[in-house]
């Protein structure tokens, strides 16, 4: 069965990020099963309005500025007109929303159930319970995923985070991974120095992705091994205090600090490395381990969030988030390298390129499309009903606002009647005219 | 789908690039299994936390034997003369008492700034006072004593109870404080009944704390008793205000906090925020 899916999030291309590429990359996946595919997001500076990226893919940039984080200011009730008018135009039956830090995404699954068309939320990050942000947006997120039909997750960790944090059905919630273009990582063995053991570093040097305990492993393996050097990607406030370590303990023919690396020149940094070092203190999912394999190096990193579950022990050296345990990790790794016992890049590279694929993805998550399609429809009470059960003064809220929004629903469909809206043209009737010669595919 | 029963079925395992032949949103037992609740929880005693109640307590006195002066003094039961008299010799008596308790083998030099930094405020703030008098004249009584309840609020809320949390800021509850006095100034008839009422305010917002913190005693029952004295001699209804107020806080409030303590619901699990282990 083939869908109409509109896929939207605060992020996504021109910014570059996993969030954005997972969407483009999925789109496209989709796009080739033979679903039709459009993407709506907010508007980038000057970039406004309908462009077309490779395939037909169709993007609404939304005249919307972005407010703050890259996402715009959650008002719920002014999006619905826009949203609307674009869900009848393209004729969209699935509205699939990525990211709980997107307004733009929650409002849309909001309005797309008030209108009874099927809702998808995937959910890429990991949050915590306790502090006070965390307990609002955790809030924002039952309400969310109170109306919303599925739920998707990037890891079995993550599942369980969204779970508690969003009171719902475990089996309401499908676990399906990211994955990586493994025909743009691929392994080299010419450009590795064979006569040092190189560690890549790349991540942001920010706090939260554990530059300080980078700072505090990058002298003692120095000291340990001498023929080990550093490649750091990547910038941050946290710079600094590599640097510093770097001065103090005079490593400055050992550590290179590349600053920001663009993403096209990121495999270019990797397979300089033997082995990839990950640091972070939480992750859902951790893409860049898997990239990072996928150019054959091996992985040491710190054992939080989703990361166990990504790679198979003999791809992955795991080590406790401390200084010592992950030396040791490093220790490990660096012995496995002097004797040749690692995986050889180009076995590594072909397990990624067979294990995380975008097809498989697509695959799965067209899986989650059919059975949702074929359940039954939940009526306005049942929903009132779900929304009652966030909260004993919240629930009383979100009764209210789902009700103002039906509402508002009918308002619009008075002012600007369904059959008055043209259909948009489908673009996978363009492309079987395509092959008869005529090419209307345009780039951006 | 998920494949039909085996009697060699393997564990499932908790990782991404097997297919474990079950479908996406399947369930396992070991769902959930790592989280873990209510790790760090603290047991309340209930006398011990009405003890500690009594900094607030002590705070709240402060406020009240305030307001009841500055009816006093409305009221012309208290002189200025007697107020800045008593309140100086009990500041200098507190201050020997706070040199004595710290030991301090500080250099007579620190006496001497004291000393200096003390007639520096007696003397601005006398001149000064006749400015501070007229500052709120012109606004009326009401709004006076609307502003003062919630500068006095302020500063209970805002005062460092010695919890390091992110609402403290001692500066302005100390801020907060010294306005309210200046809001009730006004409303007396001489610059020299102004001067006593705010040096007084001084006294007690900004030194009687210092000195609290250093005593460790509870002198709750004395002070309590002033306070009581002072405010029924006020009014009536005031007084069966606080003692309602004093009672709540003290009785009520850690009574209520342990009654809560089994609804507590703190998440662990491996998506937290790793902390980095020395």
């Amino acid at each position: 069965m083939k869908h109409s899916i509109c896929m939207v999030s605060d992020f996504f291309y021109p910014n570059i990020g996993g969030v954005e590429s997972h969407i483009y990359q999925l789109s496209q996946c989709l796009i080739e099963r033979g679903h039709k595919v459009i993407v709506v997001t907010h508007a980038y500076g000057n970039r406004s309005g309908i462009r077309y990226l490779s395939n037909g893919l169709k993007v609404y940039y939304l005249p919307i500025q972005p407010v703050y984080n890259q996402c715009i200011l959650p008002t719920v009730f002014t999006t619905l007109p826009v949203i609307r008018n674009i869900l009848l135009r393209e004729s969209i039956n699935i509205v699939h929303g990525h990211s709980a830090f997107s307004a733009l995404a929650l409002e849309s699954i909001f309005h797309a159930r008030t209108m009874n068309v099927k809702a998808v939320f995937t959910d890429h990050s990991l949050f915590g319970f306790a502090d006070l942000s965390s307990i609002l947006t955790n809030k924002i997120l039952k309400f969310s995923l109170a109306g919303v039909n599925h739920a998707i997750c990037v890891s079995h960790t993550c599942k369980e985070n969204t779970v508690l944090r969003g009171k719902i059905d475990p089996s309401d919630v499908s676990v399906i991974p990211n994955a990586v273009d493994a025909s743009i990582f691929t392994p080299t063995s010419t450009e590795r120095d064979p006569e040092k053991i190189t560690i890549v570093v790349m991540s942001r040097l920010v706090y939260r992705k554990g530059a300080d305990l980078l700072a505090s492993v990058i002298p003692e393996i120095c000291s340990r091994h001498s023929d080990v050097q550093f490649i750091i990607g990547g910038d941050g406030p946290k710079r600094l205090a590599i640097e510093e370590v770097r001065e103090h303990f005079q490593l400055h023919d050992r550590i290179r600090l590349l600053g920001t690396v663009g993403h096209s020149a990121v495999r270019q940094v990797l397979v300089r490395g033997d082995i990839f070092l990950n640091t972070s203190l939480t992750e859902a999912f951790c893409i860049a381990i898997v990239e990072a394999a996928s150019c054959g190096l091996q992985v040491v990193s710190t054992s939080v969030g989703g990361i166990p579950e990504v790679l198979p022990p003999d791809m992955i050296q795991l080590a406790e988030p401390s200084a010592t345990s992950l030396v040791e990790s490093l220790d490990k790794a660096i012995a496995k390298r002097r004797n040749c016992q690692l995986l050889s890049p180009d076995g590594a590279h072909d397990w990624v390129r067979k294990t995380y694929t975008w097809q498989n993805v697509a695959e799965r998550t067209e899986i989650v499309y059919d059975k949702i399609s074929a359940a039954t429809e939940v009526t306005l009470a049942d929903r009132l009903h779900r929304y009652n059960k966030c909260g004993l003064v919240a629930g009383k809220i979100f009764i209210f606002i789902a009700a103002l929004n039906y509402l508002l629903l009918i308002l619009c469909n008075w002012i600007s009647p369904v059959q008055n809206i043209d259909l948009a043209i489908d673009c996978r009737k363009l492309r079987r005219l395509k092959t008869g010669g005529v090419n209307l595919e345009q780039s951006s | 789908m998920a494949m039909s029963c085996d009697r060699s079925r393997k564990k499932w395992q908790k990782v991404l690039y097997k297919d474990q032949g079950v479908s996406d949103n399947y369930v396992d037992e070991s769902f959930l299994e790592e989280m873990k609740k209510n790790l760090h929880i603290r047991t309340y005693e209930f006398w011990a936390v009405v003890r500690e109640s009594n900094v607030v307590m002590q705070q709240i006195y402060s406020v009240w034997i305030f307001v009841a002066v500055y009816f006093h003094m409305r009221n012309f039961v208290l002189t200025p003369q007697f107020l800045f008299e008593m309140s100086s010799a009990v500041t200098i008596v507190g201050y020997i008492v706070n040199f004595v308790i710290l030991h301090e083998n500080a250099l007579t030099k620190s006496r001497w700034k004291d000393g200096k930094t003390m007639g520096i405020f007696l003397i601005l703030g006398f001149s000064l006072s006749p400015i501070l008098m007229t500052l709120t004249k012109t606004i009326s009584t009401d709004t006076i004593y609307a502003m003062t309840f919630f500068m006095l609020l302020a500063n209970l809320l805002f005062h460092d109870y010695g919890t390091d949390a992110a609402i403290v800021s001692q500066a302005f509850s100390l801020n907060a404080a010294i306005f309210a006095s200046i809001c009730l100034a006004s409303r007396l008839p001489t610059t020299w009944h102004a001067f006593s009422l705010v040096t007084f305010a001084f006294e007690l917002f900004a030194l009687w704390p210092i000195l609290r913190r250093n005593l460790k005693i509870i002198l709750s029952f004395l002070l309590g008793s002033v306070v009581t004295v002072s405010v029924a001699t006020v009014s009536s209804v005031a007084v069966v205000v606080f003692l309602l107020l004093h009672l709540f806080i003290t009785i009520l409030c850690p009574a209520w906090l342990i009654r809560l303590q089994p609804y507590k619901n703190n998440i662990h699990g491996p998506w937290d925020e790793a902390v980095i282990k020395q």
